[in-house]
């Protein structure tokens, strides 16, 4: 016997009935949500060449890339992300269509995981990119509105949403007299938390008003006070709109009755390289990481030869449809109501008998055993209450 | 009252030194102390629960969200890398990464690739790559020391304390790699929805150090 022809490779699964419904439900909810707000769908090859991802202001590392060659010996990769190919997209077949262009998308991303994580290496993804919206502010406050209601349709009372700007912390870090791979050490410690180690970091580099600032930044999340607080840390006519902005942002989500669901993170500095400006995520409680990321990039597109602002956003359909499934909100399999078994010769009458009931509301299933006393075995095994018989006249056996 | 908070503790030292901290800043730990066999221990006034775990997994636990944070050392936060804030460095439990050879042999001599043997081949790879030497990794599960002493490795990457170990059996440092101590580890998603019983644990905590 052959030894992996029983088992799916490690990092992904089969996803069987009730599985398969609530992420299909994830998926149409999401694409319905979608939709109504303009946006249409694009589907991306599953195969690309790998100079895609690899990018200045990409950050895919290529050790997290499934990569494969194709007949001419270039290297290809499984598409570890859509946002990077519908960049593309935009800046070549749809380079003259009007701006701003509103695409979504609802397919799989390839991630290669360590070994034995118990993560995903296939994560079913849907998500939005609103591209060459002129008005930043009005574009990221309907992204946010989005990303806001995707979760909410789910569960309206235990979704948490968080904002942050990564411009800000790219002002201060820039402020420093350091090199670039102290900055990325900088971020690599803010985005982790590591309150410890950032401090001896920011302390050998000086005392000033913005190793201060730095110093405080993972700790500058929570409401409204989080404005105020990096207010007197650091004040400049560089960082003041910034946080103006997302203050804006926030108040006017709030005024949509998000108050209680959103807070402010500054210390929300992931992929640096990629996002310019608005960042934000989306959980839901007990899910071990956020469902749902994004953000602006509005340098993305410039490097397909076509700059313009670009906000974005991805959910993770497992992990949402996960959720679902665990606290029993997601959708289930109905049995069938009943079973139409034809005696011999008059399976056109089973057929036809069928097509009434379904057209009554009912689901069926036509017998496929070769006996009635074989069918009747199958429906008592299955739960099945109701069986129709035909033979020379319709008889309906309930069991 | 809310759902407690879960923290995952390294089984052995790290765990009495938290269960002492812990009890310093007034919170009744009898359950943890007397645990018997149970591996979830209530910590009622804490609003805590104490799960007991070794130190790989005190991380996974941490990082899939089962537990809010954990307590485990730098090492094996080195060693295991993963997606988690680190919050506080606990102080205890201090010790230091080193190289240490055969008293009196010259480790950098030599065109030879050299050989190193470690329960952490991450750090020992890192550590390498940083100094752009090509070495042979060899991944030990027991006393380290013994590889060495059996020439299979021309030098050990390990966790030294006293250097007792090392002294007793002809081995000495003859370089530092990084310090050592316990921290405390968040999951990224308790951070955000726990905020204000995460941040009023953290304070107790660095108040009390």
């Amino acid at each position: 016997m052959k030894k992996n022809d029983l088992i799916t490779p490690e990092g992904t699964r089969d996803l069987l009935f009730n599985d398969c419904l609530a992420r299909r439900a994830v998926e149409s909810k999401l694409g319905k949500l979608f939709t109504d707000f303009g946006y249409s769908e694009v589907v991306t090859p599953g195969i690309e060449f790998y100079d895609l991802f690899s990018g200045s202001c990409r950050h895919f590392r290529q050790e997290i890339m499934y990569k494969l060659t194709d007949s001419k010996g270039r290297l290809i990769v499984l598409r570890p992300d859509s946002t990077v190919p519908i960049a593309r997209l935009a800046s070549t077949r749809l380079a003259s269509a009007v701006l701003p262009l509103r695409l979504y998308y609802n397919q799989p991303v390839y991630e290669n995981n360590a070994l034995l994580k118990g993560r995903s290496d296939e994560i079913a993804q849907a998500g939005i990119e609103l591209i060459g919206g002129e008005d930043t502010e009005r574009a990221d406050y309907e992204a946010l509105c989005l990303g806001l209601g995707s979760l909410e349709q789910f569960d309206r009372d235990n979704f948490r949403f968080e904002i942050g700007d990564i411009g800000y912390f790219k002002e201060l870090v820039a402020r420093l007299d350091v090199d670039e791979s102290t900055r990325e050490e900088i971020r690599l410690l803010i985005s982790v938390k590591n309150y410890p180690a950032l401090n001896d970091m920011l302390d050998s580099i000086g005392s000033t008003p913005v190793t201060a600032a730095l110093k405080m930044l993972p700790r500058l999340f929570g409401g409204v006070e989080v404005f105020e607080k990096a207010a007197e840390l650091f004040t400049d006519e560089k960082t003041d709109p910034i946080l103006e902005h997302l203050k804006d942002v926030y108040l006017k989500l709030c005024e949509l009755g998000y108050g209680g669901k959103i807070s402010v993170d500054l210390g929300i500095v992931s992929h640096a390289d990629y996002y310019t400006g608005i960042v934000f995520k989306g959980y839901l409680s007990g899910v071990g990481q956020a469902v749902l990321k994004g953000g602006r990039y509005d340098g993305l597109l410039s490097e397909f030869g076509r700059p313009c602002p670009a906000i974005g956003f991805g959910v993770n359909c497992d992990d949402v449809a996960n959720y679902l499934r665990r606290n029993s909100l997601a959708p289930e399999i109905k049995d069938p109501d009943c079973i139409v078994f034809a005696e011999a010769g008059r399976s056109a009458e089973a057929v036809a008998l069928a097509k009434e009931l379904i057209g009554q509301g009912m689901k069926i299933e036509i017998g496929v055993h070769k006996t009635f006393e074989a069918t009747r075995e199958y429906a008592v095994k299955r739960g099945i209450g109701l069986i129709y018989r035909i033979g020379s006249e319709v008889e309906k056996i309930e069991l | 009252m809310n759902k407690p908070l879960r923290i995952a503790l390294t089984k052995g030292r790290l765990e009495k030194d938290t269960v002492g901290l812990l009890e310093k800043i007034g919170f009744d730990c009898s359950a943890v102390r007397d645990k018997g066999r149970k591996l979830i221990l209530p910590v009622p006034d804490g609003n805590l629960e104490v799960v007991l775990a070794k130190a790989n997994d005190v991380i996974t636990y941490v990082e899939h969200g089962v537990c809010d944070l954990g307590v485990v050392g730098k090492d094996t936060i080195m060693e295991m890398q993963g997606t988690f804030f680190e919050l506080v460095d606990l102080g205890f439990g201090k010790c230091r990464f080193a190289l240490a050879t055969k008293k009196g042999s010259s480790f950098y001599g030599g065109y030879k690739v050299k050989t190193v043997a470690t329960k952490y081949p991450n750090i020992t790879r890192t550590y390498f790559e940083s100094k752009g030497m090509d070495v042979d990794i060899v991944k030990i599960e027991g006393s380290v020391e013994l590889a060495p002493l059996l020439e299979l490795a021309d030098g050990i990457v390990d966790i030294v304390e006293t250097g007792t170990t090392l002294k007793e059996n002809g081995l000495e440092v003859i370089e530092d790699i990084v310090p050592v101590s316990a921290r405390l580890i968040v999951n990224t998603v308790s951070m955000k929805l726990r905020q204000d019983e995460i941040e009023r644990l953290v304070a107790l905590i660095e108040n009390t150090l």
